[in-house]
């Protein structure tokens, strides 16, 4: 009873300072929103397209770069903003359709589009895309000026009717695509998805570590010999301290769970196996933040540590970039923070539909990451507090 | 003057001592760009070329166009490695183990099928890991079968405009296919290439940390201003017989001093350590001072509205974590759609990261418009921190 | 029942030292901080090698009054000079003539002590070497010469006041304020401080000095100001202002029973001039306390209180602010 007293200090203490507000509940939440509205669905490069004012057949280009799945279209008013934006990577790459491209297609001229792109490999790669794209639009030009050539139709737009009319009957060369090996992260996932367990995860830990700096301040106040003055055990002070920082963490994962749910339809999975990941990596985050506690005896110090823990600890979690773009061994070296077991066990539970029963694996790493780090904590803490 | 540089040299000396500013300034972010270079060092060494694979099962003569002149190109650019495998069942479990990217397969009886214009097709077998790498095989594959389609679809346009297939003979059916392949495309993509002006991703981790962690660093001078006055040592300050204004210097001194300190060993660091490239030093040197200057000013101008330092540290890391966001440290936001990419530009941090891309890939001269907004920044939010804070220099 | 006195009563007093510049001279010192009239029209002055306190309970105004003096707050209205010069918060120069010790511990916890002088003495326009020779010769007048290398958060409580009054000596100022300098601190240390305080009257540095503490007012102090509620309500020698209790003799009675009973029937005694009940007594002001006082406790019996001890006060400064406010100096 004594326990959860303290503990209940410890949240009071928490939420009476609107700024601690704002770092763990908003600012996740507008992370998440900015994330998902800047790389969500999919990480789909965004291709700047200069159009002539007008003509139809300039307009197929852009058409069919739309219909192209993993591309964003944009268009833009002229070629050197577009040189612009693209060196700034404000633009993955840019295509210019010049002027004249209908009068140059109608009278037979070839006509060549400019791509646009930085030296870099991803952007010469997205390269072979937007030729895939271009080349069907060639197609169909190329036959109703083929017909007009052939004197089989009188003009070009004859032919282009007739070409697009018989499109779809004439029997065609397709490319079919499937998939190989099991998808970590797979394609299924909404907007916001990824981005909002990754920055629960990445907030979790980050603010259970500044827990720290209260415990800090509990001891430079003396009020921590003063509880300990009272009839109350050490264990019991020490189980409240803990508990008290497990209760914020769980708060928080509560507020951000039901308010992304609510505010941007963001899916978490079965509330069991949620649950079981959210308790074991808020025990995790409680014992780290206790431990860097009686480790520091200066408040700036332990918010400086807690800031390259929790922000190094999370990129390398994968709570910054999705650990499925890590290169093998750092996926591999990844599997030293309890992130990574966490974003593994979302993962499963977003994306594959898995229950508590299919992420058994992933909790039993945070098990025994809480387990060994709350040993040390509470082992520090007696120390500390009662030598 | 010279009290300005006593008490900034005071103030220097405290901060140096309780090791906050060294940790704040130096220690996170440098250790921070560290993890982030590390992580992306390993992702940028493995998504450094695709590898394609491809499965000639047909061996006619419109596989041997595909894989030879257009897979030929592909390989020959040095992008994109291309792996012959003579077996579909090996090369798919290369594929599914991800040391295939992606698989192109030719299935048997292709080139007899497009001869006789049946359906054909093509199979693309892609790592669930790999999308983009997929997504570029099947635009290879898809870019030859739309020359295919475009000789099809040029011969029946032709042929359907002249009544349908049974009013032309087979020999002309022949001759036309034979012209409409030797038909240039009508529509061809040329490169160009643009030159980065975008920072590698160690620049742009060593820099992002850099400016991120500077709106901290820059907290220990104004702030203590307000530590002074609950600490009764302002009070001392103030009947010394000194002007109130060399007080004020000499907190807003030691921000700037700490600021160009802490950025200034960041840049050397991260140039020795990962070789992060910062471009050219007197360039970065004016974006440096500039970003400095602004960050001093913003902070202080917050310092101005609390009641004491530590109301003042809380509200100044809300503004500092929220511009850093804004402006870019992390991610690059002005990919964002819509008015989140012109958002951007409220936080001077954008201004910096984009004038060192500026730097990067213009010349010397690109750095006046970015150093200028952050002065603007500077000048607009430390003229109001200035009027407000001769209400803080007093007891 | 606040008695307004003519603040002249002790302008005379030391009308003979005249003739030199006097070290402090305030007149009409106004101090607003909203619709509070925290200092209003408070003026004294100070000649050289004089100590003049300060004496009012909390809240009183007078931090605000010397926070003025010392060129740390603009003022209202009011005018101050120091050894002639005019005095303002912009008045550099007068500075200089001026030692400030705040009552808050104001020196930085982690620079060391000589550093903290050091500070301080080039603030004052010393030169290096003779900032270097200033401290030493502080450190040694404090009694923190071998501590002087340790960083001040490591002092003990009396270190820190010694070397808060250190500071405000480093540039041998012609006034020294200070500002309620023996506050939470231990009653060794606090009469360490009043003695440097003696003494450096006695080299004839002028100290002004505030105090909520009536015995230290009496002690140190040549003048005594009483200010209550933002105002001088007397001022002069210690002699002149119990003068103003009249002929009057304190009698406190130790007693039990009906205390606010026999407190109240003693106010009609023709001699009882005032008859206050207190936490375990009554404070009495009597005509002629040797005639009166067998009346008295056989009154006081009467009225149903049982008397202890009977002890005749002689009057003080307590009593003054009693007499003057109507009220205790602490409550």
């Amino acid at each position: 009873m004594k326990a959860l007293s303290i503990a209940t200090m410890n949240l009071r203490r928490m939420f009476r300072a609107r700024t601690n507000l704002f770092f763990v509940f908003i600012f996740p939440m507008v992370l998440i929103l900015v994330l998902g509205a800047t790389f969500g669905g999919s990480s789909s490069p965004r291709v700047g397209v200069v159009v002539p004012a007008g003509p139809a057949l300039a307009g197929r280009v852009v058409a069919e770069l739309q219909r192209t799945p993993h591309l964003r279209v944009q268009t833009v008013s002229d070629r050197s903003t577009l040189l612009t934006q693209v060196e700034r990577g404000d633009l993955a790459a840019g295509l210019v359709i010049p002027e004249g491209f209908d009068a140059s297609v109608r009278a037979g001229r070839p006509v060549q589009l400019v791509y646009l792109a930085r030296p870099d490999q991803s952007s010469q790669q997205l390269g072979a895309t937007i030729r895939g794209a271009v080349a069907r639009v060639s197609a169909v030009l190329g036959a109703a000026r083929f017909a007009v050539h052939e004197r089989a139709t009188g003009s070009f737009d004859v032919g282009l009717a007739e070409a697009d009319r018989i499109v779809p009957s004439v029997p065609a060369v397709t490319v079919r695509e499937t998939t190989a090996g099991t998808a970590l992260f797979p394609t299924s996932l909404g907007q916001f998805d990824e981005g909002a367990w990754t920055q629960l995860l990445l907030f979790l830990f980050l603010t259970a570590l500044t827990g720290a700096v209260a415990l800090i301040e509990t001891r430079r106040l003396g009020l921590s010999r003063r509880m300990l003055s009272t009839p109350t055990p050490p264990a019991m002070v020490i189980a409240g301290e803990t508990g008290g920082r497990v209760l914020i963490s769980i708060t928080q994962a509560l507020v951000i769970i039901v308010g992304t749910a609510l505010l941007f339809g963001v899916r978490w999975g079965q509330p069991a196996g949620v649950a079981a990941v959210v308790i074991l990596f808020a025990l995790v985050g409680a014992g780290a933040g206790i431990l860097l506690g009686t480790v520091f005896r200066n408040e700036q110090q332990a918010i400086g540590v807690s800031l390259l823990l929790g922000l190094g600890l999370g990129a390398l979690g994968g709570c910054m970039v999705p650990l499925e773009v890590f290169s093998p061994t750092m996926r591999q070296v990844a599997r030293i923070t309890p992130q990574a077991w966490g974003n593994e066990a979302f993962a499963k539970l977003v994306g594959h539909g898995a229950s508590i029963t299919d992420i058994l694996p992933q909790l039993g790493v945070l098990a025994a990451f809480a387990i060994v780090v709350l040993a040390l904590a509470t082992w520090r803490l007696r120390r500390v507090l009662v030598g | 003057m010279r009290a300005t540089l006593l008490i900034c040299l005071k103030d220097l000396r405290a901060r140096l001592r309780d090791r906050s500013a060294l940790l704040i300034g130096i220690v996170v972010p440098l250790g921070l760009a560290f993890v982030f270079n590390a992580i992306f060092g390993g992702i940028s060494g493995s998504s450094n070329a695709i590898h394609l694979g491809v499965v000639d099962a047909d061996g006619g003569p419109a596989a041997k166009v595909f894989v030879t002149n257009v897979l030929g190109a592909v390989d020959r650019s040095g992008l994109i490695s291309v792996r012959h495998e003579r077996s579909e069942v090996v090369a798919r479990r290369l594929t599914a183990a991800g040391t295939l990217d992606a698989l192109i397969v030719i299935p048997a009886g292709f080139s007899q099928r497009v001869e006789s214009n049946g359906p054909a097709s093509m199979l693309v077998v892609g790592n669930v890991d790999a999308p983009i790498s997929t997504q570029i095989a099947r635009s290879i594959a898809d870019g030859y079968a739309a020359e295919l389609n475009r000789v099809r679809l040029s011969v029946a346009t032709v042929v359907h405009a002249e009544g349908g297939p049974s009013r032309v003979p087979p020999a002309r059916l022949r001759a036309l296919a034979d012209r409409a392949a030797a038909t240039a495309a009508p529509v061809t993509v040329q490169d160009v290439s643009a030159a980065s002006k975008e920072l590698d991703q160690k620049s742009f981790f060593a820099a992002g940390m850099a400016v991120f962690f500077l709106f901290f660093t820059v907290q220990f001078g104004v702030t203590s201003l307000l530590e002074e006055r609950v600490d009764g040592t302002l009070a001392r300050l103030l009947a010394a017989p000194i002007h109130r204004a060399s007080i004020l210097g000499g907190k807003l001194l030691t921000s700037l001093l700490l600021g160009v300190i802490s950025v200034a060993v960041l840049v050397v660091a991260t140039t020795l350590l990962f070789g992060a490239s910062w471009g050219n030093p007197l360039g970065v040197a004016v974006l440096v001072i500039a970003a400095v200057l602004a960050a001093t000013a913003i902070m202080a101008l917050i310092a101005t509205f609390a009641k004491n330092a530590e109301q003042a540290g809380n509200w100044q890391s809300v503004v500092a974590v929220v511009l850093g966001l804004l402006g870019g440290t992390f991610f690059p936001v002005s990919q964002a759609p819509g008015v989140l990419s012109r958002l951007t530009f409220i936080a001077p941090q954008a201004w910096f990261l984009r004038g060192l891309g500026d730097l990067r890939g213009g010349s010397l001269s690109a750095v006046w418009v970015p150093a200028l907004a952050m002065l603007g920044f500077a000048v607009l939010t430390g003229g109001i921190a200035m009027v407000r804070l001769r209400h803080v220099a007093e007891i | 029942m606040r008695a307004t006195v003519p603040q002249t009563a002790g302008a005379t007093a030391t009308g003979d030292r005249t003739g030199t510049v006097r070290t402090l001279e305030c007149r009409d010192l106004v101090r607003r901080f909203g619709d509070l009239l925290a200092v209003d029209r408070v003026g004294f002055h100070i000649d050289p090698g004089e100590t003049y306190g300060l004496l009012g309970p909390n809240g009183a105004g007078k931090t605000t009054a010397i926070s003025m003096i010392a060129g740390l707050l603009e003022r209202d209205g009011g005018e101050v000079t120091v050894a002639g010069e005019p005095m303002d918060t912009r008045s550099v120069g007068t500075k200089r003539l001026i030692g400030y010790v705040p009552q808050d511990l104001a020196i930085y916890p982690d620079l060391s002590g000589r550093e903290n002088l050091l500070f301080f003495a080039r603030l004052y326009g010393m030169d290096t070497a003779g900032a270097r020779r200033r401290a030493a010769e502080v450190l040694d007048l404090i009694g923190l010469a071998d501590r002087g290398g340790d960083q001040t958060k490591t002092y003990s409580g009396g270190m820190k006041r010694r070397l808060n009054i250190g500071i405000g000596l480093l540039h041998r100022p012609k006034l020294l304020i200070l500002d309620e300098p023996t506050v939470g601190v231990d009653p060794q240390s606090r009469n360490a401080i009043l003695e440097s305080v003696d003494g450096l009257a006695g080299e004839g540095m002028a100290v002004l000095y505030t105090t909520h503490y009536m015995e230290e007012a009496e002690r140190l102090c040549d003048r005594v100001g009483i200010i209550d509620h933002g105002r001088l309500v007397a001022e002069g020698t210690r002699r002149e202002l119990v003068s103003l209790l009249g002929e009057g003799d304190r009698i406190r009675l130790t007693a039990t029973g009906d205390i606010a009973g026999a407190a109240a029937s003693l106010r009609a005694q023709a001699s009882v001039r005032q008859s206050n009940a207190i936490e375990g007594g009554i404070d009495l002001e009597v005509v002629d306390a040797r005639d009166n006082l067998p009346g008295i406790l056989q009154e006081a019996a009467a009225a149903g209180a049982v008397i202890r001890s009977v002890d005749v006060v002689e009057p003080d400064l307590e009593a003054v602010f009693l007499h003057l406010t109507g009220r205790a100096l602490r409550d």
